[in-house]
């Protein structure tokens, strides 16, 4: 079958992950992925004498699964500034586990909108700069664009995903992350309640998704932005939804569709047609009443949290969250987005050379791992979670 | 992944030239004839074809597994792994990287052992000796081995452009893909950029059809040279195919393959 002396030759090439860096203890994320430490070589010093933060990703499970296949594949191929560089991958062959080597990233948009909500609670509100925003939608959607030309869909953007660099040469620059792999959702890696509350969620998921879409396709990813857009502007998840009934195997999501019509009003046929044709439409008709929602409208949401209806962010947020995917703008179309031509111009440092007052990332302590004990500490978690959202959406 | 071919691993990496082709296949050609070599890449290539089509797998997955298994050996002896194991491993992973949906490790080895028994006969007598856990292990050596580059151009999508351009012929078409299809069982995709080996494999069905298409030919901005090194390939494909009969042959090929050994050598 195999040749002992191939073995024992490649086995001897073969740098191990633990002999070249150091990341004991240093444990940053977990979630459906895998577990992601903050890692430094051993031999320390980089090529001009610094010393350099890397992320080591280690893939859930073992072996080879099919999103682990898709992401090293996709990884290997893609190159920009705006999407996370994958430098190395490690196969340890004696426990079967898949490392990946990354640049590390300091902050994301799930942390950074956290700051500013907890800012908020605190009656000393900071809200994103708008040339922050700007910076960052500009860069996402390039990072985007990029992919889309290379028919790569992201399927899964969330502000979680959205990675920004801390200081050094790449300080303020947007990274994609976990793009590209059908991650199974009637058939999860882990239950999906054992996991973040960060990891598991309906908010950005497309209404042609919740009505039960078969094919994922680009329109979804803008959907994703024009959420993630209108998070930033407002520091609050535009359709944010209890998630304790999550049900996998089902797309069709009741709360997460009347959230939907609350802020959007419910669609009219001439706004999309072929909303008739989605496999849960018959079941949509039978649960929602069209006049519930006659006084909701996106100008009107975006009003009540100060987004003016004439501002160029608000016409560009109006074209990215349509319900009708034929129409939702393309990411090419909204880069050249008359928002991006005025005053302040979108920066390569979203932090535009300002001192950044985000804090860097924890260390989770080993208790946070894998045991059962840990399933309440969670739960409690994503209460509060839940919490500190309605107490903000109350008003 | 697709109008991206220059900036591909697959550009980038495993375009190879003929020299170290050469240079890599010395150990194994020290033992085998260069048609002998041959002969056992078409059989491999035959046994992954008809494995991936009774795993119901499409064209282009079959297509990216032949490349990998390809690749694999322009690196490395054929001493180094089982080409019986590697096959489908390499059909395992490519359904896995073209998203054609995980084929259980189970499924799998059925499937070769039910292939072995009702095709292969006459190679390999006895039943498909290997495990999931051999599929598995093998897996990450062959992983490594083709460092990490998964996604692999193929000429099917070039030569559906084409033939759309040369205006739509059926005939024409359904040809022209069985002559890419056969362009697997010689090295051309481990040589040659896949527009340029669909160009050739079009070319070739036209000579065979004897259709006219001399002047479109003329007009497309490319290699002639390459092309007709491409076409070379597989007109000696197609005559060493005239006078072998691989049921009669590969036994011995087989016996005569180097082999692993499982423990060191003294």
């Amino acid at each position: 079958m195999m040749d002992y002396e191939f073995k024992m030759k490649t086995s001897n090439e073969r740098t191990k992950v633990e002999d070249l860096f150091e990341f004991e203890g240093c444990k940053v994320g977990r979630g459906t992925y895998g577990h992601v430490y903050k890692a430094k070589r051993k031999d320390s010093t980089e090529k001009d004498g610094s010393v350099k933060d890397y992320a080591l990703k280690q893939i859930e499970g073992t072996g080879l699964s099919m999103s682990a296949c898709r992401e090293i594949a996709l990884l290997r191929e893609l190159k920009h500034p705006n999407v996370i560089n994958l430098i190395r991958v490690f196969l340890s062959h004696n426990d079967r586990k898949v490392w990946l080597l990354f640049d590390f990233a300091e902050h994301d948009l799930w942390h950074i909108i956290k700051f500013h909500r907890a800012a908020k609670a605190n009656k000393k509100p900071l809200m994103v700069a708008k040339g922050m925003v700007k910076s960052l939608l500009y860069q996402i959607l390039d990072g985007i664009h990029y992919l889309h030309s290379n028919w790569v869909l992201h399927r899964d953007l969330k502000p979680a995903n959205i990675l920004v660099m801390g200081e050094g040469n790449e300080r303020g620059r947007v990274k994609i992350a976990d793009m590209g792999f059908a991650r199974l959702f009637n058939a999860p890696l882990k239950p999906l309640a054992d996991l973040d509350p960060v990891v598991v969620t309906f908010w950005y998921r497309a209404p042609e998704l919740l009505l039960g879409a078969r094919h994922y396709t680009k329109a979804i990813d803008i959907w994703a932005i024009g959420c993630i857009f209108a998070e930033l502007l407002t520091s609050e998840p535009i359709f944010h939804c209890r998630q304790e009934d999550i049900k996998t195997s089902n797309p069709y999501h009741h709360d997460q569709l009347d959230r939907i019509f609350n802020v959007m009003g419910f669609p009219l046929e001439k706004e999309w047609e072929d909303i008739r044709k989605m496999p849960e439409h018959p079941t949509l008709i039978k649960d929602f009443k069209k006049s519930n929602y006659t006084n909701c409208s996106l100008i009107k949401y975006m009003d009540r949290h100060k987004i003016k209806q004439e501002s160029k962010a608000f016409h560009l947020l109006q074209k990215l969250l349509l319900m009708d995917p034929t129409r939702r703008i393309t990411s090419e179309q909204a880069m050249q987005d008359p928002y991006f031509m005025e005053d302040p111009l979108p920066n390569s440092d979203v932090f535009a050379g300002c001192p950044i007052p985000y804090p860097k990332r924890e260390f989770l302590t080993d208790d946070d791992q894998d045991d059962k004990s840990d399933a309440n500490k969670r739960q409690n978690q994503a209460a509060n979670v839940s919490l500190t959202y309605s107490f903000y959406l109350r008003h | 992944m697709a109008g991206n071919f220059w900036q591909s691993s697959h550009y980038q990496q495993w375009l190879l030239d003929k020299q170290d082709l050469v240079r890599e296949r010395q150990h194994d050609l020290q033992i085998l004839s260069e048609e002998e070599y041959q002969k056992l890449f078409i059989f491999f290539s035959n046994f992954i074809q008809i494995l991936g089509e009774h795993l119901k797998l499409r064209q282009q997955v079959i297509a990216t597994a032949t490349v990998y298994f390809k690749r694999f050996y322009a690196r490395n002896s054929l001493k180094c792994i089982c080409p019986l194991l590697l096959a489908p491993t390499c059909v395992g992973l490519a359904s896995k990287v073209e998203e054609f949906g995980v084929i259980s490790n189970t499924r799998l080895i059925s499937t070769c052992s039910t292939v072995v028994k009702n095709k292969f006969s006459y190679a390999y007598p006895s039943d498909f000796p290997y495990r999931t856990n051999n599929i598995l292990e093998c897996e990450f050596y062959l992983l490594e081995n083709l460092d990490c580059c998964l996604i692999v151009y193929q000429p099917y999508r070039p030569l559906i452009q084409l033939i759309q351009d040369i205006g739509n012929d059926e005939q024409l078409f359904s040809l022209a893909w069985r002559v890419v299809n056969d362009s697997l069982r010689t090295d051309v995709c481990l040589l040659y950029p896949p527009y340029q080996i669909a160009i050739a494999c079009l070319e070739i069905a036209c000579v065979i059809l004897g259709k006219d298409h001399k002047n479109w030919f003329a007009e497309l901005s490319v290699d002639i040279e390459k092309i007709q090194e491409i076409t070379r390939y597989i007109i000696s494909l197609f005559e060493l195919w005239k006078t072998y009969d691989e049921k009669k042959d590969i036994q011995a090929l087989l016996a005569k393959m180097p082999r692993p050994k499982q423990s060191p050598s003294r």
